[in-house]
């Protein structure tokens, strides 16, 4: 979900019902907008609609959807040719889908009947648009199968990772798609850029602007966050994109200017740019220009803290806070499988096994420094794959920034509250299956020309959500079992020196799962359980937990994600 | 308290194999977060010869809060407080710095490297990182005559 969306759930004064209503609207906006254009545009119309606003000073005034059904044909068709034909048929789906996904995948019969109720028009439209979507892209699969082979195990890296690691993922996964047929490492390297709350508690008392992390993985290198407050006039808010987008970020705060600043990706450098806003962009502190000037390009790197104007009137009231955001960048490497998250996940597989484990190699708790490789003790492993005990790290986990959780040993950020991958239980049954399973499902014929989307969401609209799953993924079962088996033979020795994940180890692992054909989505990847955690710890959160519980100004969402997908208030 | 626990097996540590240029001990036996180190100035710095002694206390909430460093032995260095206190201003050791994976070991052979390569830039002592940045002759002079009158 944007963070035009998040933040306007968050305002205290804005009373559930409105929030309701502003969503419906959306809802039914977005709904007008995929249906009235062919698929292959739909995709460029989070970012295109958005960023026409930017981009002519007078379209503001302009209705959202004339906008978006106006301008995008030209635009995506002259930015992005060679993109729109692979990424048209996943990104729709994605949309959705993905979150349904992975919340809605016990609730399978209601989803899979889009009409059955329109009362409310808050459920119906998920799985609605979901269908709509599914055929969408089962239509526009580009019909060679070889290619659509290929392709599978990337694209269906995307489908996985829910709301929120999907942005994250985004990155390896659905740039695949797009160029990943020419050159698959290459799609790898994406520009992806993640933005977090961020709550200076040493040097101001007060709360910034809570809003839920917002994920963009740039299309292209020549594309621009654009960042401001958030309109809705500005056209749609779009969900958190899962595919690679450029679409603006709104905040809904008064003190962020309509225009605010830039995120640019020059030479391989993320770069921020005030852009005349009225109260200033600080980066560490600094402010990057005069009130009202455009600044130069600043580099800015992870864990920069990007503060978007001043607190007004004391902060008192929500929307006149500041923002505060973490930048993470270039973390993308975290979260694909690679040698650290593996190895730990081969050895935490092994503790309580008696003699078959291997404690020769025991691992730190970076915490207490005493090993937490040993059975019948709790343990507590964040989504970098990092394990300390839990009695080490509880005053970590529960802490003011709950649900925030920040890994002391690499001090990758992890979203406590996120939804759980329960597709792990799947995943056992999948490996204990047999690789014959393939062959003899009778939908796989159709499974993979409908492309990994479909994949995705069959797990959560239908009955046998497995063995589609199953089908799509024995490949990659099949070369994950290979490759553990690879890890577990050196796990011992690794573990010793791995006390933190190797950055240099990313490259040799991106480049490994692009080529091994390790999936770069994880949650349904079947033997990584740690990246698998990891992804679903990364996703959305809902807005009550970007504060402390008991902080009134704060409202509750307590539909979670969800609620951006138009079910909000649905019981 | 994970912390003593934490704590003593660091020492421990230490004691059996301590780093170069490093002792450490406790100020007092009963109480683990007050530690003596005596450090040995590194070769081929002004401070080589001296012996410094460095306070390193550690907070209760330790590995969770920094440990802070101090040199009670008198010290010409720009990162360090030319004052009673001989505060040490090390990255590693501030609030939002600090990583509770780090270990004292690591903290204290940090501090080391900082005598021999000192960082002007993240100065404590802005005169005698003028100094060093732009006279490192006359830095080390003094900072030599420092050592052989505190340090030895």
């Amino acid at each position: 979900m944007s963070a035009s969306v998040t933040a306007s759930t968050s305002l205290p004064d804005n009373p559930r019902p409105s929030r309701l209503r502003r969503f419906s609207h959306l809802r039914t906006y977005t709904l007008n907008l995929s249906s009235s254009l062919p698929s292959g545009q739909r995709s460029y119309i989070h970012s295109l609609s958005s960023r026409i606003p930017w981009r002519s000073s007078n379209s503001y005034s302009i209705s959202p959807t004339a906008n978006s059904t106006a301008i995008p044909c030209p635009e995506a068709e002259a930015d992005h040719p060679p993109l729109s034909r692979y990424t048209s048929a996943p990104a729709p789906s994605y949309g959705f889908g993905i979150e349904l996904n992975s919340q809605v995948s016990s609730t399978d019969s209601a989803v899979s009947t889009p009409s059955s109720s329109t009362p409310s028009n808050e459920v119906p439209r998920t799985p609605n648009s979901m269908a709509r979507l599914r055929s969408a892209s089962a239509v526009h699969r580009p019909p060679p199968r070889t290619l659509e082979r290929a392709t599978t195990n990337s694209q269906e890296s995307t489908p996985s990772p829910e709301p929120g690691a999907a942005q994250e993922n985004v990155i390896g996964p659905t740039s695949a798609p797009a160029d990943g047929q020419v050159t698959p490492s290459k799609s790898e390297t994406k520009a992806t850029i993640r933005f977090f709350p961020y709550q200076d508690s040493l040097q101001s008392s007060r709360p910034s602007l809570p809003f839920i992390p917002v994920a963009r993985t740039l299309p292209s290198e020549s594309c621009v966050i654009r960042v401001g407050r958030y309109s809705e006039r500005d056209g749609v808010p779009h969900p958190n994109p899962t595919e690679p987008s450029d679409a603006p970020v709104g905040f809904k705060s008064k003190v962020v200017s309509r225009k605010h600043c830039e995120f640019l990706y020059v030479n391989g450098q993320w770069h921020i740019k005030d852009v005349g806003s009225s109260s200033g962009t600080f980066l560490n502190h600094m402010r990057l220009s005069q009130p009202n000037m455009v600044s130069r390009l600043y580099s800015i790197k992870d864990g920069d803290i990007v503060q978007l104007g001043i607190d007004f009137r004391g902060g008192e009231e929500m929307i006149f806070r500041c923002v505060r955001i973490r930048i993470e960048c270039n973390r993308s490497w975290q979260q694909q499988p690679n040698e650290f998250n593996k190895n730990t996940e081969s050895l935490i597989k092994n503790l309580g096994k008696g003699e078959t484990a291997d404690y020769s190699g025991c691992r730190e708790c970076s915490i207490c420094l005493g090993s937490v490789l040993r059975p019948y003790q709790c343990l507590f492993m964040a989504a970098c794959a990092h394990v300390w005990h839990y009695k080490c790290i509880s005053r970590l986990l529960h802490s003011p920034d709950y649900p925030m959780f920040q890994c002391p040993n690499c001090r990758a950020f992890t979203d406590l509250n996120a939804e759980v991958d329960d597709s792990n239980d799947s995943e056992e049954k999948r490996e204990k299956e047999s690789t014959e399973d393939r062959t003899s499902n009778d939908s796989g014929e159709q499974l993979e020309t409908e492309g990994p989307s479909v994949v995705e969401t069959n797990n959560s609209m239908e009955g046998p959500p497995e063995q589609l799953g199953d089908l799509a993924e024995e490949e990659n079962l099949v070369n994950n079992v290979e490759s553990l088996h690879l890890q577990d033979d050196q796990h011992t020795d690794d573990t010793r020196s791995s006390a933190s994940p190797a950055p240099n180890s990313s490259t040799d692992d991106l480049v490994r799962s692009a080529t091994i054909n390790i999936p770069g989505w994880q949650p349904t990847q079947p033997l990584s359980v740690p990246s698998g955690r990891q992804s679903q710890l990364r996703t959305d959160t809902p807005v009550r937990s970007e504060t402390s519980d008991d902080n009134p100004l704060t409202p509750r969402n307590d539909s979670g994600p969800l609620a951006f997908d138009g079910r909000a208030g649905m019981p | 308290m994970g912390s003593i626990k934490r704590i003593s097996k660091e020492l421990t540590e230490l004691t059996q194999s301590p780093p170069e240029g490093i002792t450490v001990e406790l100020v007092d036996e009963s109480n683990v977060y007050e530690w003596r180190v005596i450090m040995d100035g590194p070769e081929g710095s002004p401070f080589h010869d001296g012996k410094f002694l460095v306070k390193l206390s550690l907070p209760t909430e330790y590995p969770f809060k920094p440990p802070t460093v101090s040199f009670a032995t008198k010290i010409y260095h720009p990162n360090v407080t030319n004052d009673d206190k001989g505060s040490m201003c090390l990255g590693m050791l501030r609030a939002d710095e600090w990583k509770p994976s780090s270990k004292i070991a690591a903290v204290l052979q940090f501090a080391r490297q900082l005598l021999a390569e000192p960082m002007p830039d993240d100065a404590v002592e802005g005169r005698i990182a003028e100094q060093y940045k732009n006279d490192r002759m006359r830095y080390e002079e003094i900072a030599r005559e420092w050592t052989r009158k505190h340090a030895c």
